[in-house]
């Protein structure tokens, strides 16, 4: 049992249609850490998250919690990494919500007696109150879904959360919610995001990535306050570290 | 596009809501077939199915305006195809209306069956009863994403609308539709896609797991036993 | 058109019915052994939007309206087994929540609307397309296919009804034939203009990835599958006890021949000549189908 829970050794993906989307990749993640990755648009974010789980394959390895992601043993790496997308219209895709939850810990092999309780338990993990199991997600507002989304995540019990922009398009009120809630829990974060505020709240350390590279790989708050890195890579450094505001 | 259009009765509490969905479904259907099954000349037994399907329309509490409203909607169709049935003869008239009559019949039992069965219900009923899982999944994905699209639609028609003024001609209604629709294509594709990563995201290998099973009841027995009655009692009558 | 409930004999229903059934059922085994995963979500999503085109009404005639089909456009798109199953996903879905099509006659109208659309509109494109084709030759063989999907389509329907007596067939052929004739059309340019549309946006939607392929014995045993019932229902022939739906249409008049039944004793050499005429077909499509399996070069089978 590594203590790495992601180790990333030279990976290189470029698209079907040939662009380069990832170049020379390589990143350790310890076991409990909280990691942003930030970046301008198409600087390779996504792309890299996808790695994570297998849906993505490119050169190179990708080891989770020891193993290497391969054709072969999906299964034990999809347990381990819960992904959520930035759109959760197309992770809620079943006829109630409590499906949508359910389906994620039925592939595991979780018996059918159990679920109830999981779904139960992830509703909570998301402040939402067990009404919820019934309705459709189409009835849902935007802030529900993201935390049906999560929850959906939740109820596989992953050890590594590889969140792709978590909270965007959501009011104030639900994204400090949803801070407080993936703050309060205890796996590995990758925390994929354009919004700065939320990476300094959440995660000691960044990542920050452009053009298919990583270009800096440090303490977040001293990254951040780098004006010269940010402005080089399409970023600004956050109101909360400018000058005199601390 | 009202979004609950399918289950918008679903969600009631009368004695025929809690039927096991299979029951339903097998009882319903075997009715429907029944009503086929009666000579033309019993009318017995044609007001006796009407009142049973009365009685039944009764005890599921479904609005009356909308059984009726419902039948009317479908009414033309029926009396389209009636109309192109061969007639003349002697009481040409009493054979067509014999004919909607039956048409009718047969529309009331799958209002019925379709407003007393929550939509998810129906589908665990239906794979219950031997209907392909892929099938099943299919219907399950129309019936989520049916309200995503319909907005989408909704949305093309207002920005289509609110670029044209008057009347357009055939040509460009065509074109703009074509591009409506592969536009719409493009966006299932793209959704699929997505679709696809987020299953297997969460461990989906191409099996989809079964749900917990549901339990008959004493109502489930009584509903078959009045079907049964009824379908003998027009056999030998 | 969906058919309602109580315009077929039960004998045609209930066989149409047992037909369908056995199709969806072949067509879900196929597609389990060719494991296509990824047409999972494809058909799911895709039976959203045929049911939402479907909805789409542009005017015809000046009063009525027509629709896209897409039969053809999906089982170009998706193959033919994962097109099937989801026009048959449309099918039920209009019947459960438009109460479009009755219930016993959803087998009918799966057939119809369902399994013959989407078989005749592949099969079409596969003689004069191919996967890769591109530009004049794809919107060619996408209008053809969607034409042709269209037709036999209602022409099954238009052969249900006539068999039933519900609609004489020297009537309600050559109108249904007819009126889709021109429908047919309209489907065959949305077909071709939706595909040119998808290999302009994103070619790698057209990848034969997508598709699992449909070999040349697919093509006899679907046409098989037609004829079976066919044969069966002029076997059954004339029983003693008429249908109810029979017993309702009016009595043979001296000279108004065409009013009868077709099922009726007297009319045996008029089923027979069709059941002739749908023999060549079917012989002919064999006859096409194997000669230009022999011919090819090195097309995938």
């Amino acid at each position: 049992m590594s203590d790495y829970a992601v180790r990333i050794t030279r990976l290189n993906y470029s698209y079907p249609d040939g662009t380069r989307a990832l170049e020379n990749v390589d990143c350790d993640i310890r076991t409990g850490e909280r990691v942003a990755l930030v970046g301008p648009s198409g600087a390779g974010k996504s792309t890299l998250l996808l790695h994570l789980n297998g849906i993505l394959k490119g050169s190179g390895t990708v080891r989770i919690m020891g193993q290497t992601v391969a054709d072969g043993d999906l299964a034990f790496i999809r347990k381990q990494v819960g992904l959520m997308f930035q759109d959760p219209n197309d992770q809620l895709f079943c006829p109630t919500v409590q499906e949508d939850i359910a389906f994620g810990p039925l592939n595991l092999g979780v018996p059918a007696a159990e679920i109830p309780a999981r779904v139960e338990k992830a509703l909570r993990d998301v402040m939402l109150d067990h009404s919820y199991a019934g309705r459709t997600a189409h009835h849902l507002s935007h802030g529900e879904r993201k935390r049906v989304a999560l929850a959906c995540v939740l109820a596989m019990e992953p050890s590594i959360l590889a969140l792709d922009e978590p909270a965007s398009n959501l009011d104030p009120g639900t994204r400090r919610h949803l801070i407080e809630l993936i703050a309060a829990l205890p796996a590995t974060l990758v925390l994929g995001t354009h919004d700065l505020e939320m990476a300094i709240d959440l995660c000691p350390r960044t990542i920050v990535m452009d053009g298919g590279k990583i270009r800096a790989d440090g303490e977040t708050r001293l990254l951040f306050a780098d004006a010269e890195l940010m402005a080089k890579h399409g970023l600004e450094v956050p109101l909360s570290l400018r000058g005199n505001h601390r | 596009m009202k979004h609950s259009f399918v289950d918008r009765f679903a969600e009631l509490e009368s004695p025929l809501h809690l039927l096991d969905a299979r029951t339903k479904l097998i009882g319903f259907i075997a009715l429907a077939a029944a009503v086929l099954y009666i000579p033309p000349g019993n009318s017995v037994a044609f007001f006796a199915a009407f009142f049973l399907l009365a009685i039944f329309a009764g005890i599921s509490q479904i609005p009356l305006p909308y059984i009726v409203g419902r039948t009317l909607v479908i009414l033309p169709f029926v009396l389209l195809a009636a109309l192109a049935a061969p007639w003349g003869g002697k009481d040409g008239w009493t054979r067509l209306a014999v004919l909607v009559l039956r048409s009718t019949l047969c529309l009331l039992v799958l209002i019925l069956l379709t407003n007393t069965t929550r939509f998810v219900e129906l589908l665990r009923g239906l794979r219950k009863l031997g209907c392909p899982r892929i099938l099943v999944v299919n219907l399950s994905f129309l019936y989520r994403y049916i309200f995503v699209l319909s907005d989408e639609i909704m949305r093309m028609r207002q920005a289509r609308d609110s670029r044209r003024v008057g009347r357009v001609a055939i040509s460009t209604e065509m074109k703009t539709l074509g591009s409506m629709l592969g536009t719409l294509m493009v966006r299932s594709f793209e959704r699929a896609d997505r679709l696809y990563q987020a299953m297997v995201s969460r461990g989906f290998s191409g099996e989809f797991p079964v749900a917990a099973p549901r339990s008959f009841s004493w109502r489930d027995l009584a509903f078959i036993a009045v079907v049964a009655l009824f379908i003998a009692a027009t056999v030998y009558l | 058109m969906h058919i309602p409930d109580g315009f077929l004999t039960n004998r045609i229903a209930l066989s149409m019915d047992v037909l369908s059934g056995a199709t969806v059922l072949l067509a879900a085994h196929r597609l389990k052994l060719e494991s296509a995963m990824r047409l999972i979500p494809m058909m799911g999503v895709f039976s959203s939007f045929v049911f939402a085109a479907q909805m789409l009404n542009f005017p015809v005639f000046g009063g009525t309206s027509g629709h896209l089909v897409g039969g053809a456009l999906v089982g170009i798109l998706l193959g033919p087994m994962a097109g099937l199953l989801t026009m048959a996903t449309v099918i039920i879905a209009q019947a459960l929540f438009l109460q479009d099509g009755g219930l016993v006659a959803l087998g009918a109208n799966l057939f119809n609307i369902g399994a013959v659309s989407v078989l005749i509109g592949y099969t079409v494109y596969r003689l004069f397309g191919s996967p890769e084709a591109k530009g004049k030759r794809l919107s060619a063989a996408g209008f053809v296919a969607g034409w042709f999907s269209v037709v036999v389509s209602a022409a099954a329907c238009a052969l249900e009804l006539g068999l039933s007596g519900a609609v004489p067939l020297k009537v309600g052929l050559p109108a249904m034939a007819g009126y889709h004739a021109v429908i047919g059309l309209v489907e065959g340019g949305l077909t071709a203009g939706v595909l040119s549309f998808l290999v302009r946006a994103r070619p790698d939607f057209l990848k034969k990835e997508a598709a699992p392929r449909f070999g040349f014995w697919d093509g006899v045993g679907g046409l098989i599958l037609v004829a079976i019932p066919l044969a069966f229902l002029a076997l059954a022939g004339s029983s003693s006890l008429p249908d109810p739906l029979q017993a309702l249409l009016p009595e043979p008049v001296a000279g108004a021949v065409e009013q009868e039944s077709i099922l009726s004793p007297g009319r045996a050499d008029d089923l027979n000549r069709v059941l002739l005429y749908i023999g060549i077909l079917v012989v002919g499509a064999i006859a096409l189908l194997a000669a230009r399996r022999l011919t090819s070069r090195g097309r995938p089978s």
